[in-house]
């Protein structure tokens, strides 16, 4: 056999065309064109927009859905959905607050047992998916019905105000004193980082994609794609419970009512970064790329609402109106950013084939 | 029969690009006549298929149906005009009742719009009963047999009021007591007066079924002939273009020494008791007509289809009744499918491609970049992909060097037994000869080769000994020679 020269090395391949490299620019940058027109908006019509503390503001808004979306960008890179994730971040909160305020479990036990149960309800997600076939829409929308039905038996329908000393501080912690960083917001970069480095730069990571991009060609090069599936939803799940942590501290209490805004807010900010939903493309840079732009949207709405009233709605003596317009608003901005990406998808695969 | 042809082509030619498909093509159909269409792959057979079928609606020459000068815009619009084509792929719902199948798309309605059951059920139990079955039209079309699919596909479109009928390779996938059905239902066809384009492989039966042949070469017609007025030897000698000279070689078949593979009875749904082995340093192929089993043969060795029962042995290590394809990789078969685009990443660049299986062995926990193109820049020297872009993207290539991608996947780490289905389809003359000449390297490397296709020349050109394969068994072994050629290959099948 002849021995492999790493010396020897040719040359990069061959430049792109220029127009091909035009093509592929809009595309990976769609999203950051998205993001400063919205940004360059709301610093227009708003005067508090811009303003140190509502940046930061963002970043905190955000977090819970870095984190969410962290897990969910491993599921939908298989080419897989995980729609159990809004159900998951309240069953943790109301299984963690149980076991403290009710059953007199200590830390680290309560932490640890809520992220194991909730990575365990994913692999179970995962299992069903795979060997038992189940789509993983179905599977997981099943094992949503059943988190949020645990949430809701053993809460009673009660909310319960007392937490453990660990999900207050992952809730509403601060490093570096009063004025210093939030813990959930750092917890949210390291998810992201961490995946990332995973995603880039690991042989799972790589095993992931080729999932994604072709599950016949990466079965028949010896990936075993059910594990990857199983082992995608798992981190889903793990994601979900550590949301369903950060989030119980941060409401100061743990609420057996879901937020299904939860689940479409992170789908919502993963696919408009440029992750696609039929697996293989995309990445953690995109997804913080969809965050910001989720978390700028949903933030610059809140302070035309403080400061603004359009108009051109004649509705201005209702003050709250943009409060109750925010989701529809929200929503055709997701459908105008998405359509934007799949016609630039479009164009640069035509330009493939052309 | 009639006097005037119910379907008339004259001088059709057609072109894709550079390549000349068809090139002044006649062809005619008589009311109640079955015409053959035969040739060789690559000889236009589809071409023309699609012609007829309208599925390709621009092309040169005239299109006569009943006389009448004719543009079919598309198969639907083709069967409209009573012309319908049944597809080797059957388009049935197999979960569906056998007379839903039947009126599959136009189920005949009560008055208030749903669908008239009863209505449905009698008439499908009675068209079938004309073409001679009795059987339930109540139960799932799946409980039945491939060739009752066939059945059904027919009288459905016959029922949408097909009076010409285009079957292609309608034999290949069914057993031989389903090909004597098969027969049978055509001669009741024909005796309905209905006119058949039957395309077929298998000469045998053309020249049961047949009243006329037309024999295409290299997108020409080079003959048409009676059945009542010509011989097997005369027909395959019009295929191949020179005298037939179909003796077998007689040299014994060597037996192995030093075997690598062992396969004894390996029986599943599409093929039966296959017993081969393969030796070290033997290049061995197993051919046969599309749908004759040989490449879920492949298949089944790589862990991707399952069987029933059977040894699969490797260097005298029996594999386990089921296994993965990561088993099999394990183990050291190593395996490139007749479809690239199921087994490489288009959209992904090269050396991915060519490093994915290897990942744990290049790098372990996570491989660099530099340490995946130090063996993926080597492999694609040796097999010459043109251009040499490690880093560029799979789907840019030519189908051959997406090809020669794939074989390269196997060389850096080589396995014990590479099998290789339709090594060289789809490519032209220059990049067909460079493939074939890097798996003849092989050998002499001490691979153990087994070569899967449905291409004569492929098989006869590197293998020292072929099998071939029909209908799902193993019907002759041959020791490959000077004195063999596709003659006697094809007479085989």
């Amino acid at each position: 056999m002849t021995t492999a020269q790493p010396e020897a090395l040719s040359p990069r391949s061959r430049p792109e065309t220029t127009a091909q490299a035009r093509g592929r620019l809009l595309r990976t940058l769609a999203p950051l064109w998205t993001l400063l027109a919205l940004g360059g908006f709301f610093a227009i019509v708003s005067d508090s927009f811009l303003n140190p503390i509502n940046l930061n503001n963002i970043l905190v808004q955000v977090s819970t859905l870095a984190i969410l979306g962290t897990g969910m960008t491993f599921v939908l890179l298989t080419g897989e959905i995980d729609l159990s994730i809004a159900a998951l971040v309240t069953w943790i909160g109301v299984l963690s607050a149980h076991f403290f305020a009710n059953l007199g479990v200590g830390e680290p036990w309560v932490t640890l047992s809520a992220l194991v149960v909730s990575t365990f309800m994913g692999l179970i997600s995962g299992i069903a998916t795979t060997r038992l076939r189940i789509p993983s829409f179905m599977a997981t929308l099943a094992m949503s019905l059943i988190a949020s039905g645990l949430a809701i038996w053993i809460s009673q329908g009660r909310i319960v105000f007392e937490l453990s000393p660990w999900v207050q501080y992952l809730g509403s912690g601060r490093i570096g004193g009063q004025n210093g960083i939030r813990v959930m917001t750092v917890l949210a970069a390291l998810c992201l980082l961490i995946a990332f480095l995973v995603l880039r730069y690991t042989r799972f990571g790589r095993y992931v994609y080729m999932t994604g991009a072709n599950k016949s060609a990466a079965r028949l090069a010896g990936v075993n794609t059910d594990n990857i599936v199983i082992a995608c939803l798992a981190i889903s799940g793990f994601t979900a419970g550590l949301a369903g942590l950060v989030l119980t501290g941060r409401l100061a209490s743990a609420q057996p009512q879901v937020i299904n805004s939860l689940l479409i807010d992170t789908i919502g900010a993963v696919v408009l970064g440029g992750t696609s939903l039929a697996g293989g493309r995309g990445g953690v840079l995109q997804t913080i790329m969809g965050l910001l732009i989720y978390g700028t949207l949903r933030n610059g709405l809140d302070n035309i609402g403080r400061d603004f009233d359009p108009p051109f709605l004649g509705l201005t003596s209702v003050e709250p109106i943009n409060q109750f317009a925010k989701d529809f608003i929200t929503g055709v901005v997701l459908l105008f950013a998405l359509v934007v990406n799949v016609l630039l998808a479009g164009r640069s695969s035509r330009d493939k084939t052309g | 029969m009639n006097t005037s042809p119910i379907l008339q082509l004259k001088q059709i030619s057609k072109r894709f690009g550079g390549l000349q498909a068809l090139q002044n093509v006649d062809f005619d159909l008589y009311e109640g006549e079955t015409h053959a269409l035969v040739g060789e792959n690559g000889a236009g057979k589809s071409t023309l298929m699609r012609i007829l079928s309208g599925v390709y609606p621009e092309f040169e020459g005239e299109f006569l149906f009943d006389n009448r000068p004719t543009q079919l815009h598309s198969p639907s619009d083709a069967l409209s005009r009573g012309i319908g084509m049944i597809h080797q792929e059957l388009s049935v719902l197999p979960q569906l009742s056998v007379a839903e199948n039947v009126f599959l798309g136009r189920q005949p309605l009560t008055p208030f719009r749903t669908i008239d059951w009863g209505r449905m059920n009698r008439v499908a139990d009675e068209e079938l009963a004309k073409l001679g079955f009795e059987i339930d039209v109540r139960r799932p079309l799946e409980t039945y047999s491939l060739g009752i699919h066939q059945v059904v596909e027919v009288l459905r479109v016959i029922l949408s009021g097909a009076r010409v009928l285009i079957m292609d390779e309608p034999t290949s996938a069914l057993s031989p007591a389903e090909v004597e059905r098969l027969v049978e239902l055509i001669n009741r066809l024909r005796s309905q007066n209905r006119s058949i384009i039957y395309i077929s492989h298998f000469l045998e039966e053309v020249m049961r079924v047949a009243d006329r042949i037309t024999v295409l070469r290299d997108g020409r017609k080079v003959a048409m002939l009676r059945k009542d007025e010509t011989s097997m030897n005369q027909l395959i000698a019009h295929i191949l273009g020179h005298e037939v000279n179909a003796s077998l070689p007689t040299a014994a078949v060597r037996k192995n020494t030093n075997v690598m593979l062992n396969v004894q009875g390996l029986t599943a749904d599409a093929f039966q008791n296959i017993d081969f082995d393969v030796g070290v340093g033997e290049v061995v192929g197993l051919y046969g007509p599309v749908g004759a089993g040989h490449f879920d043969v492949a298949r089944a060795l790589y862990g991707m289809y399952r069987y029933d029962q059977g040894t699969i042995t490797l260097e005298g290590k029996p594999f386990p009744r089921t296994f993965s394809a990561r088993d099999a990789i394990r183990r050291g078969i190593a395996y490139a499918t007749e479809s690239r685009r199921k087994s490489l990443f288009l959209d992904q660049a090269n050396y991915r491609n060519i490093t994915l299986p290897h990942l744990a062995r290049i790098g372990g926990f996570a491989p660099s970049e530099r340490k995946e193109l130090a063996v993926a820049e080597p492999a694609m020297k040796r097999v010459h992909v043109q251009p040499h872009e490690p880093t560029s993207e799979v789907g840019k290539l030519s189908g051959g060097n997406q090809q020669k991608v794939a074989i390269a996947r196997w060389l850096t780490y080589p396995p014990k037994v590479l099998i290789v289905s339709e090594p060289t389809r789809g490519m032209d003359v220059g990049a067909k000869n460079e493939v074939l000449s890097i798996l003849r390297t092989f050998r002499n490397e001490g691979y153990a080769v087994l070569i899967v296709s449905s291409e004569p020349e492929t098989v006869l050109a590197v293998c020292d000994r072929i099998l071939v394969m029909s209908r799902g068994k193993i019907v002759r072994e041959l020791e490959n020679s000077e004195d063999l050629n596709k003659d006697a290959l094809m007479r085989l099948i």
